[in-house]
């Protein structure tokens, strides 16, 4: 299983690009998508999942250009997209038969497999109601629910865990880890402690592009001895700011301590060991 | 003031920039087109008997502002009402609601939105109606007054309280559309039989049309020397042009009287917005979602994790049967139960009612309940924003789109059942034919509709207007056979759903590979 991204861009009217000349290449395991709103992240999954087309470039899945032959991509495909709705009238049973048989898929042991969706995702007891009842939580956990009900072999999760709590946030990543055994899951988010426990690599992305593709460590390693922890005032913070790169802040009565990214060894400042957020907001702030 | 204008400056342009708001402009200035007959057609649109008037400035300027009086407040009504309801499904009205605009000032915003877009159209119909005078006139000088007169003393106010009504029936029936679409239609008619056949008292007609009409027939009385010139018509009316004879309308001088009343028509206008602004809900909508009551439920449930590798396999199919039977479920479920409650009486009727009544009147009111199941049959994945799934499903046009198709149709023929059984118990196969094609029809104009304008308003528009021409037995618009029986008729409705079958799929098509 390899999906290959070559030069894709899309172009929207005038200038303006939602993705350029964009290049990369998955094999099995979890690919997390990080960048800030308006990166490109969604439009790239909607280019993958073919709902969306690209003004140039090809996009392969095991040699497959899925632009030309959709289907291809849609028999192996499950995708959940970030801003997806649901039909209010139907129960969560009588959806995800109607999404089945959207995607092609049936057979005896159907009804027995949303079932065990339902279970695993805690939705069993309320299976039977309406979906216009439910809560945001109960529509994202619907949405995922779906999003596996054809044994995908490809799995694009689109800012998967808006709407989640904590506790279903670690049973939602537990689950991802399992599905990367056999497949490729690429998982958007702009919060990065959503990808930073489980994504094999990470693609960061800015304004349409690529800014870097690598192992967490790697990218972590680019900004190693680089991170810097300091206590200044609050009256100082905007000239501080002028001449740095602020990754964080916390404010401590009249003070403020400051977390940025310095070149050089500063004087009154503490090196601190690195993290995926400082890489990525270095990287998405420079 | 300034913030007032502000919001009416919003609305109007978000409306305005609209795909179906150009479209209903196109299709207003077509019609418009029409409210003047051309010298050879073999259509009327005003006549009073055997007469109608020089193709003058008068006559074309106050001929079309009785058209676009009566065609405008008929169709601008359902073009209009869900301007509140646009506000709670964007959320910018719980944020109105926390602004200081008092719901009188909203609804005032609203209403003048809306007459705002319908006096848009009217400018649109009413340039028009001078480049068809220009185009008819054989000579008769160019009176620019004998144009603006009847569109600013007929049109606007009408035009006015009809965007007032649309306000008022949304704050008070806004969350029942398919009832604000029915008693209006009922209010409507009843307006015009009362406007132009019953009351003498010009103060009490609302499209202000009457006092025209009465001085046509005036003014045809006076040179034909008949006591009782029977047989206005308003509406296209096909046939007997080979024996029209002509005379010179020349206006009208408007009674201070009736001016008044056009004012006072506005000055309710202005007394219903005021009276409904006490009962508006400000947005403080009952919600149907309990997520409190279900989430303790959940609270009791043991949760186990999802074992990806112990799913039971599932098997390749690509049935349209479960997808027919979702799309069937999903439209007999939209809309209010209570509904159900008039289709049974409809259904009821069609099995007791004389044969001609059940099929020429019950039949296309009973399918015209449908209009909001059937308006979103192709435009629901958009409205509920499930797009991103069915574009991403296994051969969306030809298995979707044909499943939406046959739901729709199977509704359309259900309800007819009864129907369909008296007249298989009489063996009348002709009138089978022309109600299964009449329901194939409907619904591939619903599809074909929806899928152009990317919407459900074009389409309940003219089925509104296909249903009001319907039931007064205009043969041209009769889809459903209620009238005619012959082969040449159920030939046309087969070739012409069958041409908008073929175009839903081509646009579907190519909005599928331009996504």
């Amino acid at each position: 299983m390899k999906l290959d991204i070559q030069n894709v861009s899309k172009k929207y009217s005038g200038k303006k690009y939602g993705l350029k000349d964009y290049s990369l290449s998955i094999e099995k395991g979890i690919l997390g998508l990080l960048g800030p709103n308006g990166a490109g992240k969604s439009t790239l999954l909607k280019m993958i999942a073919t709902i969306s087309k690209p003004t140039n470039g090809a996009i392969h899945l095991n040699k497959n250009n899925i632009i030309k032959d959709p289907n291809y991509m849609h028999k192996q495909l499950g995708y959940l997209p970030q801003d997806f709705g649901v039909y209010p009238n139907l129960n969560a049973y009588e959806f995800l038969e109607y999404m089945a048989a959207l995607k092609g898929i049936g057979g005896t042991q159907l009804k027995q497999r949303i079932a065990l969706l339902l279970e695993g995702l805690n939705l069993t007891e309320v299976a039977k109601k309406p979906i216009g009842n439910y809560s945001g939580g109960m529509k994202q956990r619907i949405g995922i629910a779906q999003a596996l009900l054809n044994h995908p072999k490809i799995v694009l999760f689109d800012e998967p865990t808006v709407g989640l709590d904590p506790e279903e946030r670690v049973r939602f990543r537990n689950l991802i880890s399992e599905l990367a055994n056999d497949c490729i899951v690429i998982l958007s988010s702009h919060i990065v402690s959503d990808i930073d426990t489980i994504a094999d690599e990470v693609a960061i992305m800015k304004d349409g592009q690529l800014l870097t593709k690598a192992s967490q460590n790697t990218i972590v390693d680019s900004i190693k001895d680089k991170v810097y922890e300091t206590t200044i005032t609050k009256e100082a913070i905007s000239g501080f700011s002028a001449n740095h790169v602020i990754l964080n802040t916390i404010r401590k009565k009249e003070n403020i301590i400051v977390r940025y990214i310095s070149e050089e060894n500063p004087k009154d400042s503490k090196l601190c060991q690195a993290t995926l957020e400082d890489a990525y907001l270095y990287l998405t702030k420079r | 003031m300034k913030k007032f204008i502000i919001l009416l400056k919003s609305d109007y342009l978000q409306r305005t920039r609209s795909y179906p708001f150009l479209i209903t402009l196109c299709i207003s200035l077509a019609i418009a087109y029409t409210f003047i007959p051309p010298p050879d057609a073999t259509y009327s649109t005003i006549r009073i008997g055997d007469y109608q008037g020089y193709y003058n400035s008068e006559w074309i300027g106050y001929v079309t502002a009785i058209m676009t009086s009566i065609f405008l407040s008929l169709v601008g009504f359902y073009l209009v009402n869900s301007g509140i309801k646009k506000d709670i499904s964007s959320k910018i009205g719980q944020i109105i609601a926390t602004t200081k605009i008092s719901n009188f000032q909203y609804l005032l915003s609203k209403a003048i939105g809306n007459f705002l877009i319908l006096s848009t159209i009217a400018f649109i119909i009413f340039i028009m109606s001078i480049l068809l005078f220009f185009i008819y006139s054989t000579g008769y000088p160019f009176k620019i007054l004998q144009f603006i007169i009847p569109y600013a003393v007929i049109v606007l106010p009408s035009l006015l309280f009809i965007s007032v009504l649309a306000v008022f029936f949304e704050v008070f029936l806004g969350r029942i559309p398919v009832l604000q679409n029915i008693l209006f239609f009922f209010l409507f008619s009843l307006i015009l039989v009362n406007d132009n056949f019953g009351t003498k008292e010009f103060g009490w007609d609302i499209f202000g049309t009457r006092i025209i009409l009465d001085q046509m027939e005036e003014s045809v009385r006076e040179i034909s020397n008949i006591e009782n010139t029977s047989g206005l018509s308003i509406g296209y009316a096909l046939g007997n042009i080979s024996k029209t004879k002509y005379f010179p309308f020349e206006g009208i001088h408007f009674p201070g009287s009736f001016l008044l009343s056009r004012l006072a028509w506005m000055g309710l206008g202005l007394f219903l917005l005021g009276f409904a602004s006490i009962f508006f809900h400000r947005f403080k909508i009952k919600e149907r979602f309990q997520p409190k009551k279900i989430e303790n439920v959940l609270k009791t449930v043991i949760k186990s994790d999802i074992n990806i590798s112990k799913l039971p396999k599932i098997e390749k199919s690509f049935m349209v049967l479960p997808l027919i039977k979702t799309e069937f479920v999903l439209l007999v479920r939209s809309g209010h139960k209570w509904l159900w409650v008039l289709n049974i009486i409809g259904v009821l009727s069609l099995c007791f009612a004389p044969l001609s009544v059940a099929h020429q009147i019950i039949l296309p009111i009973l399918w015209f309940l449908q209009v909001s199941r059937w308006s979103s049959l192709v435009t629901k994945e958009k409205n509920f924003n499930t797009h991103f799934f069915t574009f991403a499903s296994y051969r969306p046009l030809r298995r979707l789109l044909l499943s939406q198709v046959i739901s729709g149709i199977l509704l359309a023929l259900l309800l007819a059942t009864p129907l369909l059984v008296r007249y298989l118990i009489l063996l009348d196969f002709a009138h089978i034919t022309t109600i299964l094609l009449g329901g194939v029809f409907i619904v591939s104009l619903a599809v074909v509709l929806g899928i152009l304008s990317n919407g459900k308003k074009l389409f309940e528009i003219i089925f509104f207007m296909l249903t009001y021409t319907n039931i007064n037995a205009i043969p041209f618009t009769d889809y459903y056979g209620g009238l005619h029986h012959h082969h040449a008729y159920l030939m046309a409705i087969t070739i012409v759903s069958a041409f908008l079958l073929i175009v839903s799929y081509t646009i579907r098509s190519i909005e599928l590979k331009k996504i």
